[in-house]
């Protein structure tokens, strides 16, 4: 079995795989080899593999791992389903490669039994994949609150809560039907990191090793002075994304905020394991309590679409107001819009809506995201290719 | 609204939550169906666990000296990791491909036979 010294070790080896994977990161593999220690009161019963803690047990890591194997499954039945559609509008004499609304495919489809067992199946998948975290996370509650009770005030990095915190109606839904979504349960963090490292494989790609946010991270331009001082990460979640931009650039103040007490809390506890002088707040993307120009960048990863119409806009013009002359505002998010497209595309397109409590997913489809960045003030730079690959790229320059 | 199920005194900083409809939900047209999928792919997760850890038990009893706590954190290599891996996808298609069968006679339907 590895002792502590050699599974760091090994995780210094990965930051340098990554970095070479991703860009130049050779700096912020030295620094996970400083990392050579074992944080107070850390629960970490079957060691890491590299920067992902194992599951704290051999059944729940297989239970999971059968779910993700699963979704991978289910993916790829996509295309027997899809097939099954075509035939259907064949059958009802539409053409089966047209674009269709939401709105007149729904009734055509709903009652056939090949698309009513994908969709079961799927949710399925999910509320077992939720189950089965939540149920070992909360049996065990006791010693995981301690662990997060004893990185609070720990660093490095800091952590501010806010537990009279007003949290907007909106963030309370259980988005993805995660229990609890984002702030009612106190592992919500801890579920949300395994659970959608599953999301992940067989879409675009493993992210266990937070490959994903770190090759985002690495990809995000430079403001075109090159000063980076400040980073801000509004709707932070676990802090992946805002640790990878703190390896990405060591000597800036980097903050992530979520409205998510229980989000923040774990991202805090996992940049202070990786050793991240990284800072978290419970706080609002639409009102982050900073100076006007305090950051050189604002960013967020993918909770556009997670936000109404008019709450996109608010954080739109608070990323805005604290973004400095010069600076830029990346929101890495789906591309959006699109009302109509073939049949079962929009179909899946509202069900993941509808029964996978994306709430306001379709709401951001319908909004002219990039025109409402650019009605805020930004420039758009098209010539930036998007930091994450099939996603939308919106690097907004605030006019120095 | 709701709030967590988890009871206990300390700080947890979660509030409550607006619970989805999902539970109620009936793609299959009668609940008892919707809910066996789901037990189905629960039994799945509790089969592969099963398989999974004699697996690593195996792994174990090939080399020496086998104690519980070596079983329990054993580390799979990548090999092993792709081995296992393209057996459970084995496993998930021999137990789920059947879902996508579009079967369509009834229990009255003609039995149509040949004799040469």
């Amino acid at each position: 079995m590895l002792d502590r010294r050699s599974l760091f070790a090994a995780t210094a080896a990965v930051g340098s795989f990554v970095g070479a994977a991703f860009g130049s990161r050779k700096a912020n593999a030295a620094t996970h080899t400083s990392v050579n220690l074992t944080p107070k009161g850390d629960v970490e019963p079957r060691g890491s593999k590299n920067r992902l803690e194992r599951l704290p047990a051999l059944d729940l890591e297989s239970k999971y791992d059968f779910v993700t194997g699963f979704r991978s499954w289910h993916n790829k039945s996509n295309r027997v389903v899809s097939q099954r559609v075509e035939k259907i509008l064949e059958e009802k004499g539409l053409d089966p490669k047209a674009k269709y609304s939401m709105e007149k495919v729904l009734p055509l489809i709903e009652d056939d039994h090949l698309v009513g067992t994908s969709g079961r199946t799927w949710i399925s998948n999910q509320q077992v994949t939720w189950k089965i975290l939540q149920d070992y996370f909360h049996e065990h509650a006791d010693e995981y609150i301690a662990e997060m009770e004893a990185a609070d005030n720990d660093g490095p990095g800091t952590l501010e809560l806010n537990p009279d915190m007003e949290i907007p109606k909106y963030t309370k839904h259980e988005i993805h039907i995660q229990p609890g979504g984002y702030v009612g349960d106190e592992f919500a963090g801890h579920v949300y990191h395994y659970g959608t490292n599953s999301f992940y494989v067989g879409a675009i790609g493993d992210n266990e090793q937070d490959q994903i946010h770190i090759g985002t991270a690495n990809r995000l331009p430079l403001p075109e002075d090159g000063v980076v001082k400040r980073i801000l990460v509004q709707g932070c979640g676990t802090g992946q994304m805002t640790s990878a931009l703190k390896e990405r650039f060591p000597d800036a103040e980097v903050w992530g905020i979520d409205v998510g007490g229980p989000m923040v809390r774990y991202a805090h506890m996992r940049a202070r394991n990786l050793g991240l002088d990284v800072n978290f707040a419970q706080r609002l993307a639409e009102d982050t309590k900073f100076p006007d120009g305090y950051f050189d960048i604002v960013t967020s990863y993918i909770i556009n679409h997670e936000l109404p119409q008019d709450s996109n806009r608010a954080v739109i013009a608070e990323a805005h107001r604290v973004t400095r002359p010069g600076g830029y505002y990346y929101p890495v998010d789906f591309r959006s819009g699109g009302a109509d497209g073939r049949a079962y595309g929009q179909y899946r397109r509202w069900w993941d809506h509808r029964w996978n409590t994306e709430v306001w997913s379709r709401e951001y489809h319908t909004l002219d995201f990039d025109g409402e960045i650019e009605k805020a003030g930004f420039t758009m730079n098209r010539e930036t290719k998007a930091a994450l690959p099939g996603f939308g790229a919106r690097h907004a320059v605030k006019k120095a | 609204m709701a709030t967590s199920k988890l009871k206990t005194d300390r700080p947890t900083y979660a509030s409550d939550f607006i619970p989805s409809d999902v539970e109620r939900a009936v793609f299959l047209g009668n609940p008892v169906l919707d809910n066996m999928m789901t037990s189905l792919i629960a039994l799945g997760a509790e089969v592969w666990s099963n398989r999974r850890r004699m697996k690593v038990v195996e792994a174990l009893l090939a080399e020496k000296g086998v104690t519980a706590e070596m079983i329990e954190t054993y580390m799979p290599t990548a090999e092993q990791d792709a081995e296992w891996q393209k057996d459970r996808d084995r496993f998930i298609d021999l137990t789920y491909s059947p879902l996508l069968r579009e079967g369509d006679l009834p229990v009255s339907a003609a039995f149509t036979r040949e004799n040469k």
